[in-house]
């Protein structure tokens, strides 16, 4: 079975990688998708599982579980683009990170699946004029759910962290919910982030992809598309590059871009598509997220556990989509701390005892992506209200880790600032922190390529159509007209599922 | 990296790492250039480029590169970056301790010596979701093939 074949590492029929492409290569196919993530994967399962000849490109090499070890470093420098080092421009510069592999950030990402809010839906309804009730895409979120396996986490997985985490909740009287994720029996090593290593995360690579390869899709892993091919206004294909260097053109009745929000504006911009909106590129939402370290007087042992099994959804309406335990390896805590030398060696000794809680605020403002090149770059001022919000935040979170009983609470910012009770966060945390202080991460970037049914203000339609072009498709985070509070994936999904049946409806019309 | 960086580094390792880090010098400079090789093209160059201009800065204090400064005067003179006369060199300062830290924490050395001993557990636990939950996988990996079109009879009927 194919499913098996990618969890032991055997090398399914069907992949290729920069091993196969020994020369320029030409393929025809009915549909090419671009990127392997959550937009691209479904598409082409769905597509392939229609009987439509699908083709995959993905800029990223193809690994297996297998692959997936406890060595950090070397997972981000084969798996992440830019080595992590990717950030949008602004004060302070926002880290982000993008899954460079086949499965793109599913195989990186928390695993965390959750539908779209209804209030979400219901602006976009309002706001882009889409049909997106709860009801009409509730068989889309269904499917994927079935497909990825979504489900809460089994007891015995959750680590002292987390437990601590609803400890604190529970002690304020807060909302926490047991978090759903896309995992057959998680059994918490906690390495999500890093690809997971026992095969437990159903991410795109063991779950969408497998079906796509079944239903006989062809994935070329190690190509980075240059541009979409177009004949007048219709897309014909791609044309891109191997790792080796060789020339790859796909010709095809439909081109899917599925690059994530920060490349598929770019893919776009280097292919000549123009939006009259003027909107391509613009309106990039990112979820800024900060997090805190609090240490606590016994062992927590944060490493062993499910990452992230619950979160705190008290202040989700007020902008503060969730609170969570995240851990990380020591190696990354200790890239975030402003401390050095002894100092760093002190802190660092307390690591077993340490939990390191996250929030993500939902955010009031948008940046863009600019293709200075051929190449993107994101650009992202966080807002002053998004950075009061996090702030509070921040209050609110202490507030939580204290009363489950933490002695020390360290802050996210470059200059080592701690507080020692509740009392301290509300005081040290109602003075204005300047916003280069602030040390924001995320790895939530979407908007900028919006759906809307008018075209002076989207760049495609509600399946993901670009407005001012024939053929060509987008589907993946970069579709979304707002930011949606909770992790993306399953929207994404979802959204990528919808329109794979809009095209096999219409299959005379898009792919004859 | 070239081998002027490496000296810069290496001598930044007593500054930047815990002191018990310190034996690991060498292996923590390799890592860095790993790290560094991941990043974008202008993050190499730029790295590289500070580098040089931190190394070469402590000539008018010191009448000596950075790489040759020891005990308090590295101290002093990596501070001086830290708390920066511009940004760029705080952005640097902070880069530089980023990156060493990263490798610092990735010695074996120095995660057994903080107790994270993932390796091992990794195994334990995927041995263990082998063993308990055998069956619900194998139901997962039959269902992630089986038929199940997203559309009734949605054959490819086009030419």
């Amino acid at each position: 079975m194919v499913a098996v074949a990618l969890h032991e590492g055997a090398h399914p029929r069907n992949v290729f990688t920069r091993r196969d492409l020994r020369g320029d290569t030409v393929l025809d196919c009915d549909v090419v998708v671009v990127g392997s993530g959550a937009g691209g994967a479904p598409v082409a399962a769905e597509l392939a599982e229609a009987g439509f000849d699908v083709v995959v490109l993905e800029e990223g090499p193809y690994y297996t579980t297998r692959d997936f070890t406890a060595n950090t470093s070397a997972m981000i420098r084969q798996m992440y683009r830019g080595g992590g080092a990717t950030m949008a421009l602004g004060s302070p510069p926002l880290l982000f990170q993008e899954g460079r592999a086949v499965g793109g950030s599913t195989v990186i990402n928390g695993g965390m699946s959750w539908r779209t809010p209804d209030e979400i839906l219901a602006r976009w309804r309002r706001e882009a004029g889409l049909d997106t009730s709860p009801e009409s895409l509730d068989p889309y979120f269904t499917r994927v759910e079935k497909r990825i396996h979504v489900a809460p986490m089994d007891e015995s997985a959750i680590g002292n962290d987390n437990w601590l985490l609803k400890k604190g909740a529970d002690a304020k009287g807060w909302k926490i919910v047991g978090n759903l994720r896309n995992q057959v029996h998680c059994v918490g090593s906690n390495r999500c982030a890093f690809g997971c290593p026992t095969g437990a995360k159903q991410s795109a690579l063991v779950s969408y992809l497998p079906r796509a390869l079944h239903f006989g899709a062809r994935v070329y892993a190690d190509v980075k598309v240059e541009r979409v091919a177009f004949h007048g206004k219709r897309a014909t294909g791609v044309i891109g590059r191997s790792a080796g260097g060789h020339h790859v053109v796909v010709r095809a009745k439909l081109v899917v871009a599925a690059c994530g929000a920060i490349h598929t504006p770019a893919l776009l911009a280097r292919s000549g598509v123009r939006s009259r909106s003027g909107q391509l590129g613009k309106n990039l939402s990112l979820h800024p997220n900060v997090k805190v370290v609090a240490i606590f007087d016994e062992a927590v042992t944060s490493w062993k556990g499910a990452h992230q099994a619950f979160q705190v959804r008290e202040f989700a309406e007020q902008g503060l989509g969730c609170f969570a335990a995240v851990n990380m390896p020591p190696s990354i805590l200790a890239m975030s701390f402003p401390q050095r030398g002894a100092q760093l060696g002190e802190l660092m000794a307390q690591y077993d005892k340490m939990v390191l809680a996250g929030l993500l605020c939902e955010d009031s403002t948008s940046g863009s992506v600019r293709t200075i090149h051929g190449v993107p770059q994101a650009f992202y001022q966080l807002a002053p209200k998004d950075l009061a919000q996090m702030q509070r935040g921040l209050v609110l979170l202490s507030e939580l880790l204290f009363a489950a009983g933490a002695k020390r609470v360290l802050l996210p910012f470059h200059r080592a600032r701690e507080l020692h009770d509740a009392d301290d966060a509300r005081r040290v945390l109602a003075e204005p922190i300047p916003a280069k202080e602030w040390e924001v991460v995320t790895v939530h970037m979407m908007g900028t390529a919006r759906m809307g049914r008018d075209r002076s203000r989207s760049v495609v339609d509600e399946h993901g159509f670009v407005h001012d072009a024939d053929r060509l498709m987008v589907a993946d985070a970069s579709l979304f007209p707002t930011p949606i509070g909770v992790n993306p994936m399953e929207t994404i999904m979802a959204l990528a599922t919808r329109a794979a049946g809009h095209v096999i409806d219409n299959a005379r019309r898009f792919l004859s | 990296m070239n081998a002027g960086s490496r000296a810069v580094l290496r001598s930044l390792v007593p500054v930047i790492c815990p002191p018990d880090a310190v034996p690991y010098g060498e292996a923590i400079v390799e890592h860095v250039g790993l790290s560094l090789a991941a990043t974008p093209v202008l993050v190499q160059r730029g790295f590289v480029a500070g580098l040089a201009a931190y190394d070469l800065g402590a000539l008018p204090r010191y009448l000596r590169r950075a790489r040759a400064l020891t005990g308090e005067r590295a101290e002093r003179y990596y501070a001086s970056w830290e708390h920066g006369v511009t940004p760029l060199h705080v952005q640097f300062a902070r880069g530089v301790k980023q990156l060493m830290n990263l490798a610092c924490y990735e010695q074996p050395e120095m995660m057994a010596a903080v107790g994270y001993r993932v390796g091992p557990w990794i195994e334990e636990v995927r041995a263990k979701r082998l063993r308990v939950f055998a069956d619900d996988i194998a139901k997962q990996e039959r269902q992630i093939i089986a038929p199940d079109p997203l559309r009734p009879r949605a054959k490819q009927e086009v030419a």
